[in-house]
């Protein structure tokens, strides 16, 4: 199964779940497991909450942008953002760490994003933006994948 | 799902059972429930139900674990019940499950806890 998807909206938390919803929907043809649909939406919902609040510090004129391809059960997720980038990305991904603990978030969404995908990675520029690029292989292939019609 | 909050008293401590998604656009309403609920009863102990949580990320982690940082302070503990697969690994990368026990029922908690009835 091939398909492509891209979503831009309002950076605001409201749209977190417009966005985990889309990304469940698009890979519903797919039959995943209750399990993989509750990762991918945590995964989502960690990558959009990231540029929300740490790339545009919850500017509502701002946009962010989600894209999502499947490749057969490869998944692959990208959030971009166009704010203020992260000075030092292996500082960002230390569990626990936080630049705002005023905001009771744990520190953990880059490492839940990391454990729950097969391929991670942060690209940011420091004034510039960051996008975050995630692969998850999907267990449960479209049945009627293969079959000769 | 209807996203919820349900907050009930048991003897020292408060069950807190959340249904639907457990986002950051619920968690800070969430949190007022609960601190104020817990200026009420002055609790030593929390157990957060997931029976019907269908979505957990690093918002609702947080949220129970600022509630852990509270309810340690008074030397009480916090624990899980009804964890679905998805939840159990959500809070196990995150760590909670080496401070948080999972429990099976209110019943196993208190016995475990020593709740006084």
């Amino acid at each position: 199964m091939k398909n492509k998807m891209e979503l831009k909206f309002a950076a605001t938390l409201e749209n977190e779940s417009l966005a985990r919803s889309s990304v469940s929907i698009f890979i519903a043809p797919l039959n995943p497991t209750l399990e993989e649909i509750g990762e991918i939406k945590t995964i989502v919902s960690e990558a959009v909450s990231n540029a929300i609040i740490h790339g545009y510090n919850f500017d509502d004129e701002k946009y962010v942008t989600l894209k999502c391809e499947l490749n057969g059960n490869l998944l692959s997720i990208v959030v971009i953002d166009y704010g203020k980038g992260i000075k030092d990305v292996e500082e960002a991904k230390t569990p626990h760490y936080s630049t705002r603990p005023d905001l009771e978030r744990a520190g953990m969404g880059m490492t839940i994003m990391e454990t729950l995908s097969d391929y991670f990675e942060v690209v940011s520029v420091y004034g510039m933006g960051s996008k975050i690029i995630i692969k998850k292989e999907l267990q449960h292939v479209d049945s009627y994948e293969g079959e000769t019609i | 799902m209807e996203n919820k909050i349900r907050i009930s008293p048991f003897e020292d401590g408060l069950l807190i059972k959340f249904s639907g998604d457990l986002d950051s656009s619920k968690t800070l309403l969430y949190r007022n429930r609960i601190q104020k609920e817990m200026i009420k009863s002055a609790p030593r102990f929390l157990l957060f139900d997931l029976k019907d949580c269908s979505f957990i990320d690093s918002a609702g982690i947080g949220l129970i674990l600022g509630r852990f940082n509270e309810i340690e302070k008074v030397n009480g503990a916090c624990g899980f019940l009804n964890l679905s697969s998805y939840a159990r690994k959500i809070i196990k990368i995150s760590g909670l499950l080496s401070i948080m026990k999972e429990y099976q029922s209110l019943g196993s908690f208190k016995k475990e806890m020593g709740v006084i009835l």
